[in-house]
């Protein structure tokens, strides 16, 4: 690969992904945010390549452009958690450098400090976010809409959270965006996920990707750039992604009236 | 319990006539008490009916259990044959309508819930239907398909002398949580079962072989024997992947579908246990079904069963299997199994404006990875109608859809319209599992989108309708409605009924 980059004119841009534990942290749809990330770069003609990591896989991260991370369950999650650390300061170094990087949900908590579950259990985090993570009896569920702020661009994002972990940050950290409707990194302060370079975290799943294609291709304009010399992304046509945007937008409206809370209650 | 306890004189002395008399008084209050809760869901029933609610409603039994919140297990201890019950994610409503029926065969019919309400109101209700003002049952058994989390609560209260599970995946997670919380809550409830109860649990289900650990009840097996039924399953939609004595990854030495097939672990050497309800031979056969060879404790039979996919074969060895348990012959189950016709859409096929209409429930990646390869086989420029709903009934987190498969069904679609409350995010689906843009259509409304996709059929051609639950429930309302429905609404009223 070195020998590629030597001579940058010949080279065209390629985006390497790397997708960490599919096997293990694949809770709710989690290969949706991958297969959009694909086909948004070969619509492009950006050559684009997937490798996926598990454990115990020998793998140079610093190979890569663009890391994912979805979310799993209890058991799952320490799994992970131990392999995880052992390419911690790797990972962390990867996104110093510019790398790209989503984790969702159960992977999103990993990336922390630490992650303190229901039963007392400690799991430590990478340190790639300044946060922490709490257990929670009652489970956060339902759609989600938060406003965000990437590079100066203001923009909404719409998905769907379910997670019993509550998610402070640390003076240090910053937010993916304002929550709209639903609960977001803790159900108090109004946070959702976190941004640090080009690395998020997020609670929101539905996938997200797909349906918030300006997030997608942030991702990967931020994971080409890392690598080479790129100004923007060629247009695509958004007409069914902004419909899906829209339509989760009004249902999550929709779900704060009133009508849908008696409805609720009634088929409960 | 408390009824004994209740005739049991307490007191002795001078008080005892008055106590006695009190006592007397409180049997009378009692069963008033149970009269009243009766009635009351009885006249709740006629009025949800009048009110257009329709089978899924909760309220008689709501009303009825908040009156005497006891009701279930008292009607329940009156049915001389007792209680059977199917739990499990999918495949419950197939395999206690199959039961039922092979039953009404026989001339007898269960007390049995509807499709769809599967709590302890849903079950109160069908009681509270078959039974007289004093609470005495119609039928002889009760047949009740239970909610995976209803299911602890429904042993308490019922009793079982026969409790089958068909399977566990997660899709339902959003409602309970986690799926090993949830697995040991139901081993916990099976533990309480007694030594003449029996357990019939998938074998080839990893989770649900491991549910009778505990209990003293007799444990059966089914399972698909047949090694030619290999599937490409463990790969987007696998659940329970991890040996339950040990911790470690199971190993697959065949796969059905999904997590599903004879798996062994590598460190401790636990295996899939042999079932002796089993496929031995599966000959799937499109939308039309299979012809299965079965044995039901070494008896064997063959027959042509008129569901499709791999995943009802599940279902049948579930239905045959309790049946054989509950004293039923070989010969009445093999004809119950090829006079089947399905009440509730799960593969069934209408004519309409010159067209078919192939109707299919898919209600998780499993059962839509599963539907998909049947479809599959049907041709390669088929016409398609996807509806999602995200209401309750469906779930209201729709991300699964990108853990199905659709990437198979693109390339066998000449068409798609894409409907119901979620008909964006299908159709995004659809375009990202590569079907061209041209040939995708979004249309909310369930009706126009019907008709616009057999419309846009040929002449004498299929439509294949891949539905959520709910979705699935309106289109049979809508076709019933146009007329075309008709005679299997009728069958379904008499059975449920
Ligand atoms: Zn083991």
């Amino acid at each position: 690969m070195k020998s590629d980059m030597t001579d940058k004119e010949e080279v065209r841009p390629t985006l390497r992904i790397l997708h960490l534990y599919p096997d293990l942290m694949n809770i709710y749809g989690d290969r949706g945010n991958v297969i959009a990330l694909v086909r948004r770069c070969q619509w492009r003609n950006i050559p684009v390549l997937v490798n996926e990591l598990n454990l115990g896989d020998e793998v140079d991260l610093s190979s890569y452009d663009l890391f994912f991370i979805g979310g799993g369950q209890d058991r799952e999650q320490t799994l992970v958690c131990e392999d995880l650390r052992q390419r911690g300061e790797e990972l962390r170094r990867a996104v110093e450098q510019g790398a790209a990087l989503l984790s969702v949900c159960g992977g999103y908590q990993l990336l922390g400090r630490e992650f303190v579950t229901w039963k007392g259990e400690v799991l430590p985090g990478i340190a790639l976010f300044d946060m922490r993570t709490e257990g929670g009896e009652k489970r956060f569920i339902g759609n989600v809409a938060v406003r965000s702020r990437l590079d100066g661009v203001s923009g909404t994002l719409v998905g769907f959270e379910n997670h019993s972990g509550r998610t402070w940050l640390g003076p240090g950290a910053k937010p993916l965006g304002k929550v709209i409707w639903g609960y977001g990194n803790n159900g108090e302060d109004g946070t959702e996920g976190c941004v640090y370079k080009a690395a998020l975290g997020t609670y929101l799943h539905g996938s997200l990707l797909p349906k918030n294609p300006h997030l997608a291709d942030w991702l990967i304009l931020h994971g080409l750039c890392h690598r080479y010399k790129v100004e923007g992304l060629d247009p695509l046509d958004d007409e069914l992604e902004w419909k899906a945007h829209e339509a989760a937008l009004k249902r999550t409206q929709a779900e704060g009236s009133l009508g849908a809370r008696i409805t609720t209650f009634l088929r409960g | 319990m408390r009824n004994a306890r209740l005739n049991r004189p307490t007191v002795r002395g001078s008080a005892h006539a008055a106590r006695r008399s009190c006592g007397k008084v409180k049997m009378f209050l009692m069963a008033t008490r149970e009269t009243l809760a009766v009635c009351a869901g009885k006249a709740a029933m006629w009025a949800s009916r009048r009110a257009g609610l329709g089978a899924g409603s909760n309220l008689p039994g709501k009303v009825a259990l908040h009156l005497l919140p006891d009701l279930p297990r008292r009607i329940a201890s009156r049915l001389p044959e007792g209680c059977a019950l199917i739990s499990g994610t999918n495949g419950k409503t197939t395999t206690a309508n199959l039961l039922a029926h092979f039953f009404s065969l026989l001339g007898e019919r269960p007390i049995h819930n509807r499709v769809g309400a599967n709590l302890v109101t849903g079950i109160t209700a069908a009681m509270v239907e078959d039974c007289d003002l004093r609470g005495r049952p119609r039928g002889r058994r009760g047949l009740f398909e239970v909610d995976e989390a209803t299911l602890p609560k429904a042993v308490e209260l019922l009793k079982p002398r026969l409790v089958t599970i068909t399977n566990l995946y997660r899709d339902q997670l959003d409602r309970y949580g986690e799926l090993e919380t949830l697995a040991s809550r139901m081993r916990g409830a099976l533990a309480t079962l007694d030594r003449e109860a029996v357990l019939l649990l998938n074998a080839d289900d990893p989770l649900v072989s491991t549910l009778g650990e505990d209990s003293q009840a007799q444990v059966v097996y089914f399972g698909i024997e047949d090694p030619r039924r290999q599937g490409e399953g463990i790969r987007h939609a696998a659940d329970s992947k991890y040996c339950r004595q040990c911790g470690a990854h199971l190993e697959f030495l065949q796969v059905h579908f999904s997590h599903m097939g004879k798996y062994r672990c590598p460190a401790c050497g636990a295996e899939r246990p042999s079932p002796e309800i089993a496929a031995l031979e599966v000959e799937l056969e499109g939308a039309r079904g299979s012809r299965v060879r079965l044995s039901l404790m070494g008896r064997e039979l063959e027959v042509d069963y008129p569901l499709p996919g791999l995943y009802n074969v599940h279902n049948l060895l579930a239905s045959a299997g309790a049946a054989y348990l509950l004293g039923i012959e070989p010969e009445v189950i093999a004809q119950g199994v090829e006079s089947y016709r399905t009440v509730f859409g799960r593969g069934e096929s209408f004519s309409l404006r010159g067209r078919r209409l192939f109707l299919v429930l898919s209600k998780n990646p499993t059962g839509f990875n599963e539907v998909i390869r049947t479809v599959k086989r049907e041709g390669t420029s088929l016409p398609l109608l996807l509806a999602l709903n995200d209401r309750i009934a469906d779930g209201r987190d729709v991300s699964w859809i990108w853990d199905v498969d659709f990437e198979e069904l693109a390339s066998a679609a000449r068409f798609v319209v894409a409907t119901g409350t979620r008909a964006e995010d299908m159709a995004l689906r659809m375009k990202y599992a590569g079907l061209k843009r041209e040939a995708i259509t979004v249309e909310r409304d369930l009706r126009k989108a019907l008709l616009q996709a057999v419309d846009r059929a040929g002449e004498g051609e299929t439509v294949y309708a891949l539905t959520t639950y709910t979705a699935t429930l309106d289109i049979r309302r809508m076709l019933s409605r146009m007329g075309v429905a008709e005679q299997i609404w009728e069958n379904a009223r008499r059975k449920g009924a």
